[in-house]
């Protein structure tokens, strides 16, 4: 009998098994409803956004018509405030700085709920202030986890693939037809080989297809159709090495209950144990950090503010050179204010001097993680969906990077225009916020 | 009864590959526990750590404005909890830390989640994760061919002959494989116990055996429904097909897909627009630090009145601290409209969810095995509350300090001393006795029993129906 004879045997076999059928319907089913999440995930941050946008662009429109165009400064029932100084125009400019949602988020949602997509950059900022929280959502659903197209190829796909082969050759076996078929066929691995292959083939096409009714649901192709030819790759790799184990177990075994048996202890075991044990031993031997370091910041800053000028100047000009030549460095009487205006760039220093260590524990924890993909391929594959599709942790920290350079931006130029005593006009505003929102 | 039920156990511990089975199971579950404790002493110490030194800092204040220490604040972190070891619950998704300070209700920020990349789907390997995932699958492979394989063999045509009752026979049969499942149940609640020693009490233990009593009755349905399967199907590997199927759906589609339904039912409100209405009906009220607002002139006028005087300066009292708890007093009330407002949400979304639980068993186990942890939402927003309590209590005392403390109105450089900072109480969490939160899971319990119903009424049904041959 030719191979190709016997893979097109298999289609005669598989639609003649209603179970196998409604396995593969109920997985396209799951599919698309997984694609429809993230889509709509995706929408939802995309709106989000665009309605803070349109927000800021609103409250920098009033502080122009309200100040600017009228030429009032300092509003009556605030009169502490002064638009025209650095200062106060630089914490009404309203920047925000937002992690745009890939549209590869149709594939996997992965962190995007642990985090936040959002943030106001203001001088007191960091990239771990509460506002930068993740959207309200029920604990129990996150913890429950989200059905999305990762889920489906992460957790369903091993299953259907199980369904599909769990009785390849050990039912032929049972029935005693093995050596009838043995007659026909030079080797046995080879009439398996070719069997399993179908499948994969199958799965393959529903993938592909699937994959592609992802694009049709937020613009995949036009602006990361590298996600696309990634994601697909690594959905068969990740079938390949599910179809390697289940052939493993396949060509030894001789009974549908001994196959179906080891087929689903190893879709435990690398689904559910491996990757819960390794969660297990990194939170016991790496607890969740009370971020008590970043606390502290608090009672140094109270410290910092408790110094006498001369250190504090020090320290300052330490920071910014800059400022030994600005105007009003040379004028001893402006100082003072000049000073204590500056004092959100020390304790910015302190913030990002307490968060290294933080986030020297996360690296610790990430790279513990990566150590254990090795024998953890579904974290491994959990994580590189992440990755492809933008919603991997290390895009969220490097989006808090990102909040830290522009609020590090934000200080120096308040810093240095205060020094340089500028006065600031609308055309002065609007540069601010044009320049504050660039890294 | 006991007897055939013995004679099962006999012939399921001949079976090497069944024994070893279980025996790993077993090491299995206990190494779980183990891990699930060492986990818990590591947190708890942790907390106890991050927990004093706030208590530290706090106490070293010298002197300090009270309305100044208002906004230092403190913070206070989530406990961990000894059952978290058999179900974690929602606690890897919530975060720990949560900043108690003056004007503002904040949220509690920086979950265990939001610290690494991911590593498991289905969280750490608790308890929970063996008993709800693996060991019904387990239980699914003893009990798929015990009536068609007996079918099969002709041994039930011979056990028949013999004058054994169908329905002695089927439930004993059911009862065998449900008694070992209860056994590995057993095994994990004693490991349990064994581990935490003298920290079980009487609170722990109801809760414990809640737990226990729903694994139980889930273990019972899933073992009656495959024996009905059983009795059902002639071949053996149809009952099987048919069993994984229903684990499939119950255990993986239905509680994302239930869950994520409900969510769309009763809609949370995003980040930005909660945030924006707590805004706006702030803004309505008095403005603590604007001594220029209307609702402070109000406010003055009114005290001076009380007070028999004619300007703030002629108070015995500093007006600024009213002026602060005033501000607060109003905050309170729109906190309390607001977060209640997600509160009800969120209640109506766990209602529903629970609703669930009429078509697929699973996810009424899944919310009682959490809520008996003491690890659910309904947990965690008790803990929250708790704290707006505290938050609420220790601002007032600040700012009763600030008024009535011996400053005078517009004293800003006024400093209480140490002992004041001392005298304020610390945050103490009260964990929710069971006794209170028990009626939440009522529904879940009684369609936890419904299915047992239906599972006996199967039995009986199928007992009937059985073919022999």
């Amino acid at each position: 009998m030719k191979y190709r004879d016997l893979f097109l045997y298999e289609w005669k076999h598989f639609i003649r098994s209603p179970f196998k059928i409604i396995a593969l319907v109920l997985f396209v089913v799951a599919g698309v409803y997984g694609l429809n999440k993230g889509a709509s995930l995706h929408e939802q941050h995309e709106r989000e956004i665009e309605k803070i946008e349109k927000r800021a662009s609103e409250d920098r429109q009033k502080v122009i018509d309200d100040y600017f165009i009228t030429g009032e400064l300092n509003p009556e029932d605030r009169p502490w405030i002064d638009y025209g100084t650095p200062f106060w125009s630089i914490w009404f400019s309203y920047v925000h700085h937002f992690k745009n949602p890939s549209p590869a988020m149709v594939y996997s949602i992965g962190q995007s709920e642990q985090f936040g997509f959002y943030k106001r950059v203001t001088f007191w900022a960091s990239p771990y202030d509460a506002d930068l929280a993740e959207e309200i959502a029920n604990p129990e659903r996150l913890q429950t986890g989200t059905l999305d197209f990762s889920f489906t190829i992460l957790f369903l796909l091993p299953l259907v693939l199980l369904v599909l082969l769990y009785n390849l050759k050990s039912w032929e076996s049972e029935q005693g037809f093995m050596q009838l078929i043995l007659v026909q066929m030079p080797s046995k691995n080879i009439w398996l080989a070719s069997r399993v292959s179908f499948y994969i083939f199958l799965l393959v096409a529903t993938i592909l297809a699937l994959l592609l009714v992802g694009t049709a649901l937020t613009p995949v192709f036009e602006h990361s159709p590298e996600a696309f030819t990634q994601m697909l790759f690594f959905c068969i790799a990740y079938l390949l090495f599910w179809a390697a184990l289940y052939f493993i177990f396949l060509s030894g075994s001789k009974t549908v209950l001994g196959n179906t048996l080891k087929m689903s202890t190893a879709y435990l075991l690398f689904a559910f144990i491996i990757p819960a044990s390794v969660h297990q031993v990194l939170s016991t031997q790496y607890p969740p950090n009370m971020m008590t370091d970043f606390i502290d910041v608090r009672d140094r800053q109270q410290e910092l503010y408790n110094q006498p000028d001369s250190l504090f100047q020090a320290k300052l000009n330490e920071l910014y050179p800059e400022i030994l030549v600005s105007s009003v460095y040379k004028d001893s009487t402006k100082r003072g204010a000049a000073r204590n205006r500056s004092a959100a760039s020390l304790v910015n220093e302190l913030k990002k001097s307490s968060l290294l260590l933080i986030e020297e524990e996360f690296e610790k924890k990430n790279a513990f993680i990566e150590g254990t993909f090795w024998f953890s391929p579904v974290s491994y594959f959990q994580n590189r969906f992440n990755t492809i599709s933008g919603t991997h942790f290390d895009d969220y920290q490097t989006y808090r990077n990102d909040v830290q350079t522009l609020i590090d931006k934000q200080i120096r130029t308040m810093v240095l225009d205060t020094w340089n005593n500028k006065k600031i006009d609308r055309s002065g505003y609007e540069k601010y916020i044009q320049e504050l929102e660039k890294l | 009864m006991w007897s055939m039920i013995k004679n099962e156990w006999r012939l399921l511990i001949r079976n090497r590959v069944l024994l070893g089975v279980s025996v790993g199971f077993i090491g299995l579950l206990v190494l779980t526990i183990y891990l699930g404790n060492e986990e818990s002493k590591e947190q708890s110490e942790r907390y106890e750590k991050a927990k004093a030194h706030m208590c530290e800092q706090w106490e070293s204040i010298k002197e300090m404005n009270p309305h100044g220490a208002a906004h230092y604040g403190t913070y206070v972190f989530k406990p961990n909890n000894s059952l978290s070891s058999l179900d974690e619950g929602v606690n890897n998704i919530t975060g720990n830390v949560l900043r108690v300070e003056g004007h503002v209700q904040n949220e509690i920020v920086h979950s265990e989640a939001s610290q690494s990349q991911v590593v498991s789907k289905f969280g750490k390997l608790k308890g929970s994760l063996i008993l709800q995932y693996t060991v019904p699958l387990l239980l699914i492979f003893l009990a798929f061919q015990s009536i068609s394989g007996e079918k099969q063999s002709g041994r039930l045509k011979l056990l028949l002959m013999q004058g054994t009752k169908p329905s002695k026979l089927i439930f004993s049969k059911a009862l065998s494989v449900w008694l070992l499942g209860n056994l590995l149940l057993l095994i994990t609640i004693l490991a349990y116990a064994l581990f935490i020693g003298s920290d079980m009490n009487s609170e722990i233990f109801t809760r414990t055996a809640f737990l226990a009593l729903s694994y139980s009755l889930y273990y019972f349905v899933l073992t009656a429904l495959t024996i009905y399967f059983s009795i059902r199907w002639s071949n053996s590997n149809v009952s099987l097909t048919t069993m994984l199927g229903i684990w499939i759906v119950w255990t993986i589609f239905l509680p994302n897909i239930i869950m994520s339904s409900v969510e769309n039912w009763h809609k949370l409100p995003s980040r930005e627009e909660f945030k924006t209405a707590m805004d706006d009906d702030r803004s309505q009220g008095l403005d603590g630090h604007n001594p220029e607002d209307e609702r402070s002139k109000e406010l003055e006028e009114q005290t001076l009145k009380k007070y028999g005087v004619d300007s703030v300066s002629q108070l015995p009292i500093n007006f600024d601290g009213i002026v602060m708890q005033a501000d607060e007093e109003y905050g309170n009330k729109v906190w309390d409209k607001h977060f209640g407002d997600l509160r009800k949400v969120l209640t109506k979304q766990k209602q529903s969810y629970q609703l669930g639980g009429i078509i697929n068993p699973f996810i009424s186990l899944q919310n009682m095995s959490m809520g008996f942890a003491g690890n659910d939402n309904l947990h965690h927003q008790e803990f929250l509350v708790q704290v707006e309590k505290y938050r609420r209590v220790f601002i007032k005392r600040l700012n009763d300090e600030h008024a009535y403390g011996g400053s005078k109105s517009g004293e800003w450089g006024w400093k209480a001393d140490n002992a004041f900072f001392k005298s304020v109480e610390d945050f103490v969490y009260k964990p929710t006795p069971f006794a209170k939160v028990v009626s939440n899971y009522v529904m879940d319990l009684v369609l936890l029993l419904l299915w047992v119903l239906i599972a006996c009424i199967l039995l009986i049904l199928g007992t009937k129906k059985m073919r022999v041959l």
